[in-house]
């Protein structure tokens, strides 16, 4: 299978905040790998799309998870009728073919597996598939993206120096609010007042962050608020149903919330 | 007289007749025979007999008719006088319960305050309707009994408690009226400031009494600190949204105050107008921010248009006029209020314009002849401060302001200006009161031994079912240093059990991680798997899918806190020049050089209590720290001494584990005796608290494991533990090599 298939036909719409595009696409003229910091919903995966539609390469995005292993990046020998076989995995593919690989959350993969990297994001970009025996060499396309939230890896859960030290890295924080506010209503088709109402909730929320909340409400979750204001909820509704209940599930943290957004609307 | 005579002789009141029929007269008019019999004066006699028909229409002629036994029984244990006062108080109580069972537990509840302080009774009866008013019988019974064990054996306190004299009772009662107070919401609050105004705010409860001796009843903030009255009274229902429209009241000022105001010339009169002028500044600022402020400070304002002009009530009227656009005022003043403020709308940001208006209208009232109670003055709504914060006060800039001056009320304004003895004086007063600010305004009984106070527990009460919070308070104590060598001295005594199982722990599979082979799905094939499975294929027969080989995931994420008991108890020999403090001291050390073979996580905890205010922990080893010389020479060092709490050690160990991000959580517990302490005479109490605890903790999934020493002490731990989580060593000296054999088994 071709990587073709992992090629975006339209357009995903990115706001950027700062020079973001600029910085990256210099990274990928340069081949450079880039790490991507900040939490969670405030348009890391967005941002990448949106560069592999206007690099127009193809984006293979592996989501990592505690359970994963360098063999489910990389690929490992299958049992056929006729004896093994060897399949790629999707960082081989995306390596032999040339495409964008962007390794989400990095930090949820376990350690030992983060290491294969390590070949492909100094000067060699080489791949060695040691159950194989093979030497792949990158593709002269090939990028890897990593994105990693740095607020709530616990001390079990962190890069290694040595893969940190690798990468060029932007860090992404969620929007100013009159940015935050157009994005919501344009992806919500909400109106501007109800949007900057919502933004301004989640200013309120984003002041709890470290007290009392991991984080504070997304983007994306904005997104879902104004999304169900669209719908026809009411904005309390929509705000407790799409931020507040999902985030904690602190009873006094939730009435709190509830009482800054009553004090908000 | 006898009762036939009476009887014959003058008859029955056609009440009584009523409410006493057929064998109940006869009852009733024994008891009150016998009542006359006592001789306890013929007030009691009196308030028997009218008490008694009333209360059996009630709740039932028995129930009366038992009213002259508890009448009897509070006569001669406290005072004839009380018991005058519990039959008049019957008839009351009897229409309020309606249920004779209820009435029943009632009286029951005084027979039990009767027994235990009987001069506590005639407080409790005193405030009985007004207690049972805000309760209701059941949380009232529970906060007597709370009372009770507060008082313990001494009786001065049960009287201050029942005559709500004490912090504790009023702290209680509003726990059990189910009324928040600032205890309970002190973090809420603060969330609620930091997320609103993106600060965190310093938080405190003001003192319970203010400068004049009356109770704190507003906000109060000056420079980063603010402090809230621990309850407002008269708004049951509504505290929390009280409370915060108070502190986002504060935060509003906080963001769009200006500097302080001179204080000037300006009379108290004026200096209450600008404040409250300035108030409806800030908010209306805020609002124009956060528009549903509004539906939080509004409702507090219930100004009446048509009030006596008195200045507290054209102030309230000033006051929601200026937020509340449906108020339409009649009073020339406050309209010309309104009219000022509304002209200024365009130049709210400058803190001037409150100045300017206020003074005005200041004027304009100071003309009329309307009074101003300045000592009297309370600012309303009452979510609003005391507005002391906005005004420079003139004082001396070496001391800080102590918190008692800060609720100074606005008379003190002007005293403060214009005599300075008396402000001398005020600070002389003030300072040994208060020397910081920033300590916190509620602190227990400081204790002689310099303990560090650092959590309050709640407790378990059996009898009434109930759990008390902030009960235990407790304290941590700087650790003794002991042998710097006990490492060495461990190796001499115990190196054959040191090397027992740290082959033990060599060959335990626990901690590695372990090839899988023939599974369904991994990271590489299974060789001979692959190879059957292949030949399967080949000849047709069904092949078998599990053909990859897998690691195991990382084991063994364990977090142990072992407590240690070292009440006066463990000082007792466990064999030759040895007490069992040591046997645990040296337990302890072997299962922590075990665990950090492991690579466990521990934490040691020695504790002993003297009381529940005075629960006495000392860390050994936190979770943090290596296990090194300091450990063993804190170890080493620990000395025996008090009781045993187990209930609240267990729930000290179980807060330090919350947070630990490991599978498995345990609370080791060694302790050579059954729960007990010096201000529990009831044995049972302590153990239905420690079972209650650890049941508690196993919900939250924290397991709770007890190594009892000695004979008899085995008993009541299995009761706390259950059978299978509390292992009974007999012989004490076995205990250093039982203990980490034990704990292999356990987290196998």
């Amino acid at each position: 299978m071709s990587l073709d298939s992992y090629r975006l036909s339209e357009e995903p719409k990115y706001y950027p905040s700062a020079n973001e595009v600029a910085l990256y696409t210099a990274a990928y003229e340069a081949r450079l790998p880039v790490m991507l910091k900040g939490p969670t919903g405030c348009g890391k995966t967005r941002f990448v799309e949106h560069m592999a539609w206007k690099l127009g390469k193809p984006l293979v995005t592996i989501a990592c998870h505690e359970d994963m292993t360098a063999s489910d990046f990389v690929g490992r020998y299958l049992l056929g009728p006729d004896g093994t076989y060897w399949q790629d995995g999707p960082l081989t593919k995306a390596v032999r073919e040339g495409g964008i690989c962007y390794l989400d959350e990095i930090v949820e993969a376990r350690q030992d597996t983060t290491v294969i990297i390590h070949a492909l994001t100094d000067d060699r970009r080489i791949l060695p598939l040691e159950k194989k025996g093979e030497l792949v060499k990158a593709h002269p396309d090939f990028q890897l993206v990593i994105s990693y939230n740095p607020g709530y890896q616990s001390v079990l859960k962190d890069l290694k120096e040595s893969t940190k030290q690798r990468f060029c890295a932007l860090d992404f924080d969620y929007p100013i609010a009159q940015i935050e506010a157009d994005i919501v209503a344009s992806e919500a088709g909400l109106n501007p007042q109800d949007a900057e109402r919502l933004t301004k909730i989640a200013g309120k929320s984003r002041n709890l962050r470290g007290k009392g909340l991991d984080e504070g409400a997304s983007t994306r979750m904005l997104i879902h608020a104004g999304r169900l204001m669209s719908a026809g909820l009411p904005i309390a509704a929509a705000c407790e149903f799409a931020l507040i209940i999902p985030i904690t599930d602190d009873p006094e943290m939730r009435s709190t919330l509830t009482a800054a957004v009553d004090a908000c609307i | 007289m006898l009762v036939s005579d009476w009887i014959r002789s003058e008859g029955l009141s056609p009440t009584l007749r009523k409410a006493f029929e057929g064998a109940h007269r006869e009852g009733y008019l024994r008891a009150y025979d016998r009542l006359e019999g006592a001789g306890y004066g013929a007030a009691v006699l009196r308030a028997f007999a009218s008490a008694a028909p009333r209360v059996a229409t009630q709740v039932g002629p028995d129930q009366a008719i038992a009213l002259a036994t508890d009448a009897s029984r509070i006569a001669i244990k406290a005072r004839p006088r009380t018991a005058g006062a519990f039959l008049d108080l019957c008839p009351v109580m009897a229409v309020k319960l309606k249920d004779p069972q209820q009435f029943g537990q009632w009286r029951e509840m005084i027979a039990a305050v009767l027994r235990k302080h009987p001069k506590a009774v005639l407080p409790l009866l005193s405030r009985s309707e007004m207690l049972f008013d805000r309760l209701g019988l059941d949380p009232l019974g529970a906060w007597v009994q709370t009372g009770l064990r507060v008082a313990g054996q001494d009786g001065e306190q049960a009287i201050a408690y029942f005559q709500l004299e004490t912090p504790e009772a009023l702290r209680l009662l509003e726990r059990f009226a189910g009324e928040a107070n600032f205890p309970s919401l002190e973090s809420g609050l603060k969330s609620f400031y930091t997320a609103l105004w993106q600060q965190t705010p310093l938080l405190r409860e003001a003192g319970s009494r203010g400068p004049n001796g009356g109770s704190v009843r507003r906000t109060t903030f000056s420079g980063g600190l603010i402090q809230m009255p621990s309850a407002f009274s008269g708004f049951r229902g509504q505290e929390q949204q009280l409370y915060r429209a108070s502190i986002a009241h504060v935060g509003a000022h906080k963001t769009y105050g200006g500097a302080q105001f001179k204080l000037g010339q300006l009379k108290p009169l004026q200096v209450a107008v600008v404040s409250l002028i300035e108030d409806a500044r800030v908010e209306t600022l805020t609002m124009r921010d956060m528009p549903g402020l509004h539906r939080l400070w509004c409702p507090f304002h219930t100004a009446q248009h048509d009030g006596v002009p008195t200045a507290q009530n054209l102030f309230s009227g000033l006051a929601r006029a200026l937020i509340d656009p449906e108020f339409h005022p009649t009073h020339g003043w406050v309209k010309k209020g309104v009219k000022m403020f509304q002209a200024a709308a365009g130049r709210l940001h400058d803190p001037a314009i409150s100045r300017q208006i206020g003074n005005i209208l200041g004027n304009d009232l100071g003309q009329t002849r309307v009074q101003f109670d300045a000592v009297g003055y309370v600012v309303q709504p009452a979510y609003r401060d005391d507005n002391l914060g906005l005004w420079d006060l003139p004082a001396d800039p070496e001391t800080p302001p102590p918190s008692q001056e800060l609720e100074a009320p606005l008379a003190d304004l002007r005293r403060t200006e214009t005599h300075d003895q008396r402000q001398d004086r005020k600070q002389e007063q003030a300072k040994p009161e208060t020397p910081d600010v920033l300590e916190p305004v509620k602190t227990m009984a400081a204790d002689p031994e310099a303990g560090r106070k650092m959590a309050s527990l709640p407790e378990y009460d059996y009898h009434g079912g109930i759990e008390r919070d902030d009960w235990v308070s407790v304290n941590a104590y700087d650790p003794v240093p002991g042998d710097p060598g006990f490492w060495d001295q461990l190796q001499d005594r115990h190196g054959a059990a040191l090397s027992r199982i740290q082959k033990a722990v060599a060959t335990s599979e626990t901690g590695k991680r372990r090839k899988l082979k023939q599974q369904l799905e991994g990271e590489t094939l299974d060789l001979d798997a692959a190879i059957d499975t292949a030949i399967a294929l080949r000849s047709n027969r069904q092949p078998d899918p599990n053909v990859y080989e897998s690691i195991t995931p990382p084991p063994r994420s364990i977090a142990v806190h072992l407590l240690l008991d070292i009440s006066q108890s463990t000082a007792d020999p466990a064999g030759p020049n040895l007490t069992i403090l040591d046997m645990e001291r040296d337990a302890a050390a072997i299962l922590a050089s075990t665990m950090a073979q492991l690579g466990d996580d521990l934490a040691i905890t020695a504790f002993s209590s003297a009381g529940r205010h005075d629960m006495r922990v000392v860390p050994v080893k936190t979770f943090d720290t290596p296990l090194d010389k300091t450990t063993a020479s804190v170890l080493s060092g620990l000395h025996p001494g008090f009781s045993t709490r187990i209930g609240a050690a267990l729930r000290y160990a179980c807060r330090d584990l919350d947070g630990l991000p490991r599978y498995r959580k345990i609370v080791l517990l060694v302790t050579d005796g059954a729960p007990s302490d010096i201000d529990m005479p009831d044995a049972d109490y302590l153990v239905e608290d420690a079972r209650r605890a650890v049941q508690r903790m196993r919900a939250q999934g924290i397991d709770a494991i007890c190594v009892a020493l000695g004979n008899d002490a085995g008993q009541r731990h299995t009761e706390i533990f259950g059978r299978k989580t509390c292992v009974q060593i007999t012989d004490i000296a076995t205990l250093p090599a039982k203990l980490s054999a034990f704990y292999l088994r356990m987290t196998r």
